[in-house]
């Protein structure tokens, strides 16, 4: 079988198949421009929510920030050790002496 | 098989406008030879070679994959239908793996049996050297546009031609 038999054999093959060729373009769906419009304002209206969203977010943020006279720290709690009571506090000093003066 | 179009006008790649009418036009010119070289990165299953090929459309419409000029719009074609069938099977491993146990029914007439004889024997040579020589006898390109479309350097693909040459006379002698 030398180079022609095979070039038979392919241009068989080519010409059965090119007789059952489906459409062009069948089935694929054709962008519309209005179709790619929409997506172009469905992108900028999503930019334009994340902006908003952003900027108004910080804002509140801003609006809710507490006086320096009642901020407490988040750790604030760390500090409040076991035993604490007893240095808050001044113990009374009234000793209760069996058979003494009071 | 020719090609009906070697180069798209340089006015065509420059304007976006003009560019999806005009390559609406040269694809559907090149569709048969599309759809034969789909069929053939397809391993012959008029289904999936039928799905990659509107994958392509798609993706060359929709301007996802743009023609350069820096060789012809089949070459450019062909080798984006390659890559998409490639990624096609992919995702769909196993049923490429399926899909290798082709060529079933008994063809009647000795031209059916024949083309049945070669695509058996193709099924049977490793990509590469498939691809060449379908390229080649198939869609009538040189060597050089084939190693262009399959991305590999001119002499690799002669190195796989001439092994796909030898390998599928053995085959088909055999089989005749």
């Amino acid at each position: 079988m030398n180079d022609d038999d095979l070039r038979t054999a392919f241009a068989q093959l080519r010409e059965s198949e090119s007789k059952d060729v489906p459409p062009f373009l069948s089935g694929v769906p054709v962008p519309s421009p209005a179709r790619h419009n929409l997506r172009l304002a469905f992108v900028a209206a999503l930019l334009v929510l994340l902006v908003a969203v952003g900027y108004f977010g910080r804002k509140r943020e801003v609006m809710t920030t507490t006086s320096i006279s009642t901020w407490r720290a988040p750790t604030d709690f760390l500090l409040r050790t076991p035993g604490r009571e007893l240095i808050d506090s001044v113990p009374q000093l009234t000793p209760q002496i069996p058979g003494g003066r009071s | 098989m020719t090609c009906h179009t070697d180069t798209l006008p340089a006015a065509l790649i420059g304007s976006r406008v003009m560019q999806r009418a005009e390559l609406e036009r040269e694809l559907e010119q090149l569709h048969p030879a599309s759809f034969a070289w789909a069929l053939g990165c397809c391993r012959r299953d008029r289904d999936d070679a039928e799905e990659v090929l509107q994958n392509v459309y798609v993706t060359v419409l929709d301007g996802r994959a743009t023609f350069d000029g820096r060789s012809t719009l089949k070459t450019w074609l062909f080798a984006v239908i390659r890559r998409k069938a490639t990624a096609y099977y992919r995702i769909r491993a196993v049923r490429y793996a399926l899909l290798l146990r082709f060529g079933g029914g008994q063809a009647s007439s000795p031209v059916q049996r024949s083309q049945t004889d070669l695509i058996g024997a193709l099924a049977q040579l490793p990509r590469r050297q498939r691809e060449v020589v379908e390229l080649v006898f198939y869609h009538d390109m040189t060597v050089d546009d084939a190693a262009a479309i399959m991305g590999v350097s001119a002499g690799s693909a002669r190195v796989h031609y001439d092994r796909a040459k030898k390998k599928l006379r053995v085959l088909l002698e055999v089989k005749s």
